[in-house]
């Protein structure tokens, strides 16, 4: 085919036009590390890029909601183990004050122990975790129970999402939790007052049953921090796994991306060689 | 008479003919870089012989023409190339731009921004009294609000950018179209004589102009003029006149031709290619949509989220509330009053409560009249075909409660303390007719669209009216109840039915819709653009290949090569030498005769 010079200069354009734009997208993947740095550069990737990092952001919120609800499991947890204990040391205080060697005296002096007790529990089951009391139902602003264990909260537990669909109660219904407990403490104080050891027994009947409530609660307790954990490293795995999808979409392979940098500018290194020399080429350079 | 005159008259036929190559060749030598320029040849013949004494005798050489090598068919086929080339080129300039709107890879996407607004609602459902959750909450809806707000606005802008180009384009067009006529009264008046090489080539080059703007018909006539059609037939330049195009329509955003008969056409859905065609697609069928998807899309995420907000209460209740929205006739059925969203509303017999409190928030008994610890609603029925002011009729019939329509025709519900002295405030719940937050009363978000979405001032001026928790059965409010929160968490993952609009000049705009959850719709939006992009890039870059093997044919026909030029440069130099030879030994055989004694 017949070559005008217009040709010449024209495919020279061209050629290294294009292969110019080779080097430069090579050039962005590498410099960037990533993949896809415009919408058109893998717009199907793109859309799964999107999809995971809103899954990577709603993991990062559930691990949130976890931990704030562990905050109020521990909390729910120590303060009903301190209460077991005190219930404990109740009852101790009771086998004592039964016996038919203390005297009135004694049984007076410790109805103020267990007025201190009854405080005691009263403030345990005030317990907040920033300012938001745990046993107070859905009324998570007022303090629950008042002197002597009057409860003004309500009975609808207080209650988080730790996975989109499902809902997860971390506070407590106050009443449903304490049960008696206070009018127990409140009866055995007037026992003691009274110096009626029938009145202690009663009492110290219905201490073994409270230890035993209370006991099923912590372990309710226990094992809902356990079914958080297990979800908790559910969502580690999950957001492990997103994150490498995301980096398999997204990344570059570094290696490769230098290779084609290399592979590109070595064409255009040719490109531009052979240009130079075709474009000098012409019979005016050979006449006289 | 083969005599010494006759070698002189060949000789200077000669000289001349030769002389003549020269200057073609100095022609092509000289226009080597020019654009559309066809190269030419002399075309030398023989000059008819004569018969000397039985025998035939040449006289020498004639230029009978200067040809010029083109191929019509060729030019047109690259004219039309350039004309796609010069269309996707520009569409992919535009695409790039949308893409840079829509870009992901920076931290104020709305993607990432509705992943922040969900989360919010979650760290509210987490600490529903704490005040810090809230004041986050309200400015990342600000800000999602805005970037919904600022996409709108860069999109008009694209849209008033290409009217612009299109006009200027048009203007463009006109110059052109105005050439090629002059240039056809020039060919027409030249060729009688001879071929008007240079400015066909002109003519030529100013078509191929004219088919990167928009996609015209051309046809030689047999006075060799050319006449130029552009789409539906529209005659832009016959013989000596040419036609203009003008912009026009309701808007002037319409391209128009002026007919003989005085009556506007309208073209602008028949433009194809060109740049006006890349314009326009760009303009009427990308932008287009992805304006309309864009609004659908943030219409029915605020109304999602109101919707939901509406159902709740906040920290406190209120004790007068205006809606957001207005009707345009308080007379009419809800369901057509000119609410932004009155085709949510249910009026078949739906209702909604209203819960009173008395000045320190205790619920109020509307059965018994008492405050307490326990309240009783009212219930106020939403029945068919309820016009805004039955609605005010029906909450004014009942006690304790008042409501108005306002001056910009809005809503407004408040309690009534002339009946009842202690109430303090008001809220809501249980609203299935959609009433409520199709009057914008409890809402979250203002607005319809991407362009006008905002956040209640009422929540701006006072974040306890963010609604987290509902009013219990009992008609206590519980300041740790996050009901409404979780229930609009839920939203996140709701699957909810979205316009999607389709955008195409011939057959105009269509609405259909999918069901999806919003982040997925925003999503495969996205990722639509992206897919639009690249292919108009595929396009661009396929057009330009295309163009490119287009030229090197027409240049192998057409443009000069100096090579074959300093040949003939040297051939007619060495033949000029030799007809002045001739002469030259005229000369000597003339003084050998005429120095005979």
């Amino acid at each position: 085919m017949r070559v005008a010079n217009k040709s010449v200069y024209d495919a020279v354009k061209y050629n290294l036009g294009s292969i110019y734009e080779e080097l430069n997208k090579a050039n962005e993947i590498a410099t960037t590390g990533k993949r896809i740095n415009n919408l058109s550069d893998d717009p199907v990737g793109l859309t799964q890029s999107l999809n995971i990092r809103s899954t990577l952001s709603s993991i990062e919120q559930m691990g949130r909601n976890i931990s704030h609800g562990n905050s109020w499991l521990t909390a729910s947890e120590s303060a009903l183990t301190n209460v077991q204990n005190i219930i404990s040391d109740t009852k101790a205080l009771c086998v004592q004050m039964a016996s038919g060697t203390t005297g009135s005296d004694q049984r007076a002096s410790a109805a103020e122990s267990v007025q201190n007790m009854l405080d005691e529990i009263v403030s345990l089951a005030n317990t907040d975790v920033a300012g938001n009391y745990i046993f107070a139902g859905s009324k998570t602003d007022t303090i629950p129970f008042g002197q002597n264990g009057t409860y003004i909260g309500d009975n609808n537990p207080f209650t988080i999402k730790i996975s989109q669909n499902s809902t997860f109660e971390i506070g407590s219904d106050g009443q449903a939790v304490f049960g008696t407990v206070f009018n127990t403490l409140v009866d055995l104080k007037a026992a003691l007052q009274g110096n009626d050891v029938s009145g202690i027994q009663d009492a110290m009947d219905k201490l073994d049953t409270h230890f035993d409530d209370i006991s099923g609660k912590i372990s309710d307790v226990g094992s809902k921090m356990n079914r958080m954990e297990i979800k908790d490293r559910i969502y580690q795995d999950l957001n492990f796994s997103n994150t490498e999808r995301l980096s398999k979409i997204e990344d570059a392979d570094i290696a490769e991306a230098i290779m084609n940098v290399k592979a590109a500018e070595l064409t255009y290194q040719a490109a531009l060689a052979s240009s130079s020399k075709v474009m000098t080429l012409t019979l005016v350079d050979y006449l006289k | 008479m083969s005599g010494i005159g006759m070698v002189l008259n060949i000789a200077t036929s000669a000289l001349n003919a030769q002389q003549y190559g020269l200057g073609v060749t100095a022609q092509n030598i000289a226009n080597v870089n020019t654009e559309g320029y066809s190269r030419q040849n002399p075309v030398l013949v023989a000059e008819q012989p004569l018969l000397y004494e039985g025998l035939l005798l040449g006289r020498g050489v004639n230029t009978e023409q200067v040809s010029r090598s083109s191929d019509q068919f060729i030019e047109n086929k690259l004219m039309q190339e350039k004309s796609n080339m010069s269309s996707s080129s520009e569409m992919e300039k535009y695409m790039q731009v949308l893409e840079g709107f829509f870009n992901e890879n920076s931290g104020t996407s709305i993607s990432t921004m509705v992943s922040d607004f969900w989360n919010g609602w979650y760290d509210i459902s987490n600490n529903p009294s704490g005040p810090s959750e809230r004041i986050s909450l309200y400015e990342q809806s600000l800000l999602l609000s805005e970037q919904f707000n600022s996409l709108e606005t860069d999109l008009i802008q694209i849209d008033t950018d290409l009217t612009g180009a299109v006009t200027s384009g048009i203007e463009t067009i006109n110059k052109i179209t105005h050439e090629i006529a002059q240039v056809n009264g020039q060919i027409v008046s030249m060729e009688a004589n001879n071929v008007a090489n240079d400015l066909r080539d002109k003519r030529n080059t100013l078509l191929s102009e004219l088919n990167e703007y928009l996609d015209v018909q051309a046809f030689e006539q047999s006075d060799g003029s050319l006449t130029v059609v552009a789409a539906r037939g529209c005659t832009l330049v016959q013989g000596n006149s040419d036609y203009e195009l003008e912009m026009g329509g309701p808007n002037g955003d319409r391209v128009t031709w002026q007919s003989s008969n005085g009556s506007y056409v309208d073209i602008t859905n028949y433009l194809t290619n060109g740049k006006l065609g890349g314009w326009l697609d760009i303009r009427d069928e990308i932008i287009a949509k992805n304006q309309l998807d864009l609004d659908a899309l943030a219409k029915e995420f605020i109304w999602s989220v109101n919707q939901q907000h509406s159902q709740g209460v906040g920290l406190e209740g209120f004790s007068s509330v205006t809606g957001e929205y207005a009707v345009t006739n308080p007379g009419s059925a809800i369901t057509s009053s000119g609410l932004s969203y009155q085709d949510k509303v249910d009026d078949n017999n739906k209702t909604f409560k209203i819960w009173l409190f008395d000045a320190d928030g205790d619920p109020y008994d509307s059965d018994t009249g008492t405050t307490g610890l326990q309240g009783n609603p009212i219930t106020i029925t939403v029945t068919s075909g309820m016009t805004t002011n039955d609605l005010v009729t029906a909450i004014n019939n009942e006690t304790g409660v008042q409501a108005s329509i306002d001056s910009q025709y809005r809503l407004n519900i408040s309690i009534d303390t002339l009946e009842i002295a202690s109430l303090g405030s008001l809220a809501f719940s249980d609203d299935d007719s959609n009433v409520l937050a199709a009057f914008g009363i409890n809402t979250f978000f203002t607005g319809s669209s991407s362009g006008n979405m905002g956040v209640n001032d009422t929540i701006g001026l006072n974040k306890n009216f963010i609604a987290a928790a509902q009013v219990g059965s009992d008609g206590t409010m519980a300041s740790g109840d996050n009901n409404n929160a979780l229930a609009i968490t839920d939203l996140q993952s709701t699957s909810m039915s979205i316009s999607q609009w389709t955008c195409d000049r011939i057959n105009g705009n269509t609405q259909g819709s999918i069901t999806s959850t919003i982040e997925d719709y925003y999503h495969s939006m996205v990722g639509a653009i992206g897919i639009t992009s690249a292919s108009v890039s595929r396009d661009r870059s396929f057009a330009e290949m295309m163009v490119n093997e287009l030229s090197t044919i027409r240049d192998s026909i057409s443009a000069v090569s100096l090579d074959e030029e300093m040949t003939n440069l040297i051939k007619f130099q060495h033949a000029y030498a030799a007809a002045a030879k001739l002469i030259g030994v005229s000369d000597e055989m003339l003084n050998t005769l005429l120095e005979l004694k």
